[in-house]
C-alpha cells in the first residue's frame, strides 16, 4: 500500500509538474516571440470584418494580421494612420457597413482605397494599400520595378495580408466580427500567425547567368552584353531585410518576374523574342515590338529608380555602333 | 422709285434669302463620311525619348531635303518648332510640371479636316484608310488649309518661285498602300507610336491608362477633339510641385494649367469638327451667287416699267389739256375776231400765248426737280 501510495503521489506530482512546465513554455513562447511595442499597443493585430449585423457563416475573406510592431517602428507618427489623432482600433469607426463616426467610410475602404481625396486641412488619411504602393513609388529602390509593373490582384495577394491561423476557432470568429473577442486571445491569434511566418528565400543572383547577350536584333548597333547578375544583385542589395519587400515579395521568383513578366514564375524563363516579335504583331498592337520591349523595360527601370547614366538618347553606351 | 418702296422690296428680300440660307445651312451639316475602319496612329508620350528617329525616317520616306542640323543634334527640341513643307515631323520638348515630356508633332489626319472644309479647289481628301491627302495639281496656293487648321501644321513651299504646293504629313499613305507601317512608326525604338484601327488604338489606350493608374492622364487626345483625329496622344500624368499648387490655384481661375495644356494640346478646340463651323456660311455662297442677281434684277425691272407707264400716262395727261388749252384760245381768239376784228384778234392770241409759255416755264420750273 505504502508503495502504491508513493507511486500514486510521484504520477501525480509528475502530471503537475508536466502541466506546469507545458504552461510555462506555451507563455514564454509569445513573450519571446512578440516584443512589445514603445506605445503599449498590441504587437499584432488579427482585425475582423466587425460588423452590427450577424454574419453566422463567417466572413468571406480570412481576417487580417496586422503587425502593430513593424508597422510602428517604420511610421513612427501615429496620426498616419490614426488620422483623428485619437488611436483607437480601425473597426471603433469603420465597420463593413460603414458609421455615422467614420463619414460612411466602409472597412473595405479604409483598408484598401487608393484614390483617397487630399484634405484642404488636417490629416490626409491613407489606407493599407495607397501607403504601401505609395512606398512603393517613392522609395527608389522599389521605384525601378514598380514603375514598370503593377502586381496582380490575385488571391495570392490577398492573402499576403488575409493570413490569419488556421488554429482560429468559428467560435472565435464570431466573437471577432461583433467585436467582442478578448484582446489577449485577439493578440494570441495574431502573435501565432506572425510567428508562423517565415520570409521567403528568394532566388539569388548567382543562380542567373553572369551575362546575356542581346543580339537578336545586332544591326546598325553591336550586340549588348546585359550584365544580368550585377542588375540582379544590385537590386536585391537594395531591398534586403526591408519587411515591405519581405511580405509581398512571396515567391523565390518575384523579383525576376518584373522583366520576366507574363510567363509563369520560373527560374528559367522564356525568351524575351518569344512573346516580342520583331516585327510588331497584328493581332496583339499593344504588345511592344521586341526592339521596343527592350527599351522600354530598361529605360523604364532606369528611369523609375532615377539612374542618371546612360541617357536615354546616348544609343552607343549600351550598345556599340557598327562602323 | 421713293424711298418708302425701296424700303418695302429690300426688305422682303432680305427676308426670303434668310429663310433660303438657313435651309442651305440646315441642309449641309456634314459632308465628310466617317471611315469606321480607317487607320490611327496612338502617340504615347510617356514612352517619347526624344531620339528624333521618327523625324528621321520621315526625312527618308519621303525624300524631303537635308536638314541643316542633323537629326543626331538634339538640342533642337527644346524649341517650339513647327511642321513645315520640308520637315513634315517635329518632336518638341515640354515642360510637364517640372518634368521633360517630349511630343511628336505631325498631321492629325482629322475624321472631318478642317484644310479640307476652307479648300475650295477640293485639294484635301479625307481617305477611307484614314489619311488626309492632299492633291496638288488644283492648288491654286492660296493657304486657306493653313488659316483652317487648328493645329497649325500645313506648311507652304515658299522658296519654289513656279508653283508652290503645300505639303504636310501624308501619313506614308502610299507605303501604307503597299502593306508597310507609316516611316516614322516603323523607326521609333520606344513603340511610343503604335499604329492600328482608330477603334483598336481606342481600347488600346483606355487599357493603358486603367492598368497603370496614376501614370496617364484620364483623356485620349484626339478621341473627340476636333470631331475626332486618327493620331491620338497620351499624355503622362504629373502632379504639380507642391510650391507651385498656390499658384496652380491662382492659375486655374485664368487658364487651364493642365498636363495636356502644358503639353501643347488645346482641349478647347471642342468636340465639334472644324469644318461645320464654316459649312453653313460656305454653303450659302451658291444660293446668294444664283438667286440674288434674279431678284435684285426683277425689283429693278419692275421699277423701271412703273416709270415708264407713269411717264406715259403724265404725257398723254398733259397734251390733253395742251390740246384743250388751245381749242379754249381758239374759240377765245375767234370771238374777239368776230367782234373787235384781225387785228386785235392776233393781239390777243399772241397775249395769251405769251401768258400759256410763262405759265409753263415757270410750272417746269418749280416740278423740275421730279424729272
Amino acid at each position: 500500500m505504502r508503495n502504491g501510495t508513493s507511486l500514486l503521489l510521484l504520477a501525480a506530482l509528475a502530471l503537475a509538474g508536466a502541466a506546469c512546465l507545458t504552461a510555462l513554455g506555451a507563455g514564454s513562447a509569445t513573450a519571446a516571440a512578440l516584443e512589445p511595442t514603445d506605445s503599449g499597443a498590441p504587437s499584432a493585430i488579427v482585425m475582423f470584418p466587425v460588423s452590427a449585423k450577424p454574419n453566422p457563416k463567417g466572413a468571406a475573406m480570412k481576417p487580417a494580421v496586422f503587425n502593430h510592431l513593424i508597422h510602428e517602428k517604420k511610421i513612427g507618427n501615429c496620426e498616419t494612420c490614426h488620422h483623428t489623432g485619437d488611436p483607437v482600433a480601425c473597426s471603433t469607426c469603420h465597420t463593413t457597413e460603414g458609421k455615422a463616426e467614420g463619414n460612411f467610410v466602409t472597412l473595405d475602404r479604409a483598408m484598401h482605397a487608393t484614390n483617397i481625396a487630399k484634405r484642404a486641412k488636417g490629416n490626409t488619411p491613407v489606407s493599407c494599400v495607397s501607403c504601401h504602393e505609395q512606398q512603393t513609388k517613392e522609395r527608389r529602390e522599389c521605384a525601378g520595378c514598380h514603375a514598370i509593373v503593377t502586381p496582380k490582384r490575385d488571391q495570392a495577394w490577398c492573402a499576403t495580408c488575409h493570413n490569419v491561423t488556421s488554429s482560429m476557432t468559428p467560435e472565435q470568429l464570431q466573437q471577432g466580427i461583433k467585436g467582442k473577442l478578448s484582446p489577449d486571445q485577439n493578440e494570441a491569434l495574431a502573435a501565432e500567425t506572425v510567428q508562423s511566418q517565415k520570409a521567403v528565400q528568394p532566388l539569388t543572383a548567382m543562380q542567373g547567368p553572369l551575362k546575356v547577350t542581346i543580339d537578336a536584333l545586332a544591326d546598325k548597333y553591336e550586340p549588348n552584353n546585359f550584365t544580368h547578375r550585377r542588375h540582379v544583385a544590385s537590386l536585391m542589395e537594395r531591398i534586403k531585410g526591408d519587411k515591405l519587400a519581405e511580405a509581398f515579395h512571396n515567391k523565390p521568383e518575384t523579383l525576376c518576374s518584373t522583366c520576366h513578366h507574363r510567363s509563369p514564375l520560373s527560374a528559367t524563363p522564356p525568351k524575351c523574342g518569344s512573346c516580342h516579335t520583331k516585327e510588331i504583331d497584328p493581332k496583339n498592337p499593344n504588345r511592344p515590338n521586341l526592339k521596343a520591349a527592350y527599351h522600354l523595360q530598361c529605360m523604364g527601370c532606369h528611369q523609375g529608380m532615377n539612374v542618371g547614366r546612360p541617357k536615354n538618347t546616348d544609343c552607343t553606351t549600351c550598345h556599340k555602333a557598327r562602323p | 422709285m421713293n424711298r418708302r418702296k425701296f424700303l418695302a422690296i429690300m426688305g422682303s428680300a432680305g427676308v426670303i434669302s434668310a429663310l433660303g440660307t438657313a435651309k442651305v445651312a440646315n441642309a449641309g451639316v456634314h459632308t465628310f463620311p466617317y471611315y469606321a475602319d480607317s487607320y490611327g496612329v496612338l502617340h504615347d508620350t510617356t514612352r517619347c525619348i526624344g531620339c528624333r528617329r521618327c523625324e528621321e525616317a520621315c526625312n527618308a520616306v519621303n525624300h524631303l531635303p537635308k536638314p541643316k542640323k542633323p537629326f543626331t543634334d538634339l538640342s533642337v527640341t527644346s524649341t517650339k518648332r513647327r511642321t513645315s513643307a520640308y520637315e513634315w515631323t517635329v518632336v518638341n520638348k515640354y515642360n510637364v510640371n517640372g518634368k521633360d515630356v517630349f511630343r511628336k508633332l505631325q498631321c492629325f489626319h482629322c475624321n472631318d479636316p478642317a484644310c479640307a472644309s476652307a479648300c475650295f479647289a477640293k485639294c484635301f481628301q479625307k481617305q477611307p484608310d484614314g489619311s488626309v491627302t492632299y492633291d496638288g495639281t488644283q492648288c491654286v496656293g492660296c493657304r486657306y488649309c493653313m488659316v483652317a487648321c487648328p493645329f497649325y501644321v500645313p506648311g507652304f513651299q515658299y522658296d519654289e518661285a513656279f508653283d508652290p504646293l503645300v505639303q504636310k504629313c501624308t501619313f506614308c499613305e502610299p507605303r501604307l498602300k503597299e502593306g508597310k507601317l507609316p516611316g516614322c512608326v516603323e523607326a521609333c525604338p520606344m513603340d511610343a507610336l503604335t499604329f492600328g484601327r482608330r477603334s483598336d488604338l481606342i481600347k488600346i489606350a483606355r487599357s493603358r491608362i486603367n492598368e497603370t493608374p496614376g501614370k496617364y492622364v484620364n483623356y485620349v487626345y484626339g478621341e473627340h477633339d476636333a470631331g475626332g483625329t486618327a493620331w491620338m496622344v497620351l499624355s503622362p500624368a504629373v502632379e504639380a510641385p507642391a510650391v507651385a499648387k498656390d499658384a496652380k490655384a491662382h492659375a486655374d481661375a485664368h487658364g487651364d494649367t493642365s498636363e495636356l495644356k502644358q503639353l501643347g494640346l488645346d482641349k478647347h478646340l471642342g468636340t465639334q469638327p472644324m469644318g461645320e463651323l464654316t459649312y453653313g456660311a460656305l454653303g450659302t455662297v451658291p444660293m446668294i451667287v444664283a438667286f440674288w442677281p434674279v431678284l435684285f434684277g426683277g425689283a429693278y425691272a419692275m421699277t423701271k416699267r412703273r416709270e415708264a407707264i407713269f411717264k406715259a400716262e403724265k404725257d398723254a395727261h398733259v397734251k390733253e389739256t395742251k390740246d384743250d388749252l388751245a381749242a379754249a384760245v381758239d374759240a377765245a381768239v375767234r370771238k374777239i375776231e368776230e367782234t373787235q376784228g384781225p387785228g386785235a384778234a392776233d393781239t390777243a392770241r399772241r397775249a395769251m400765248t405769251d401768258a400759256l409759255k410763262a405759265r409753263e416755264a415757270a410750272c417746269c420750273k418749280e416740278h423740275g426737280e421730279d424729272k
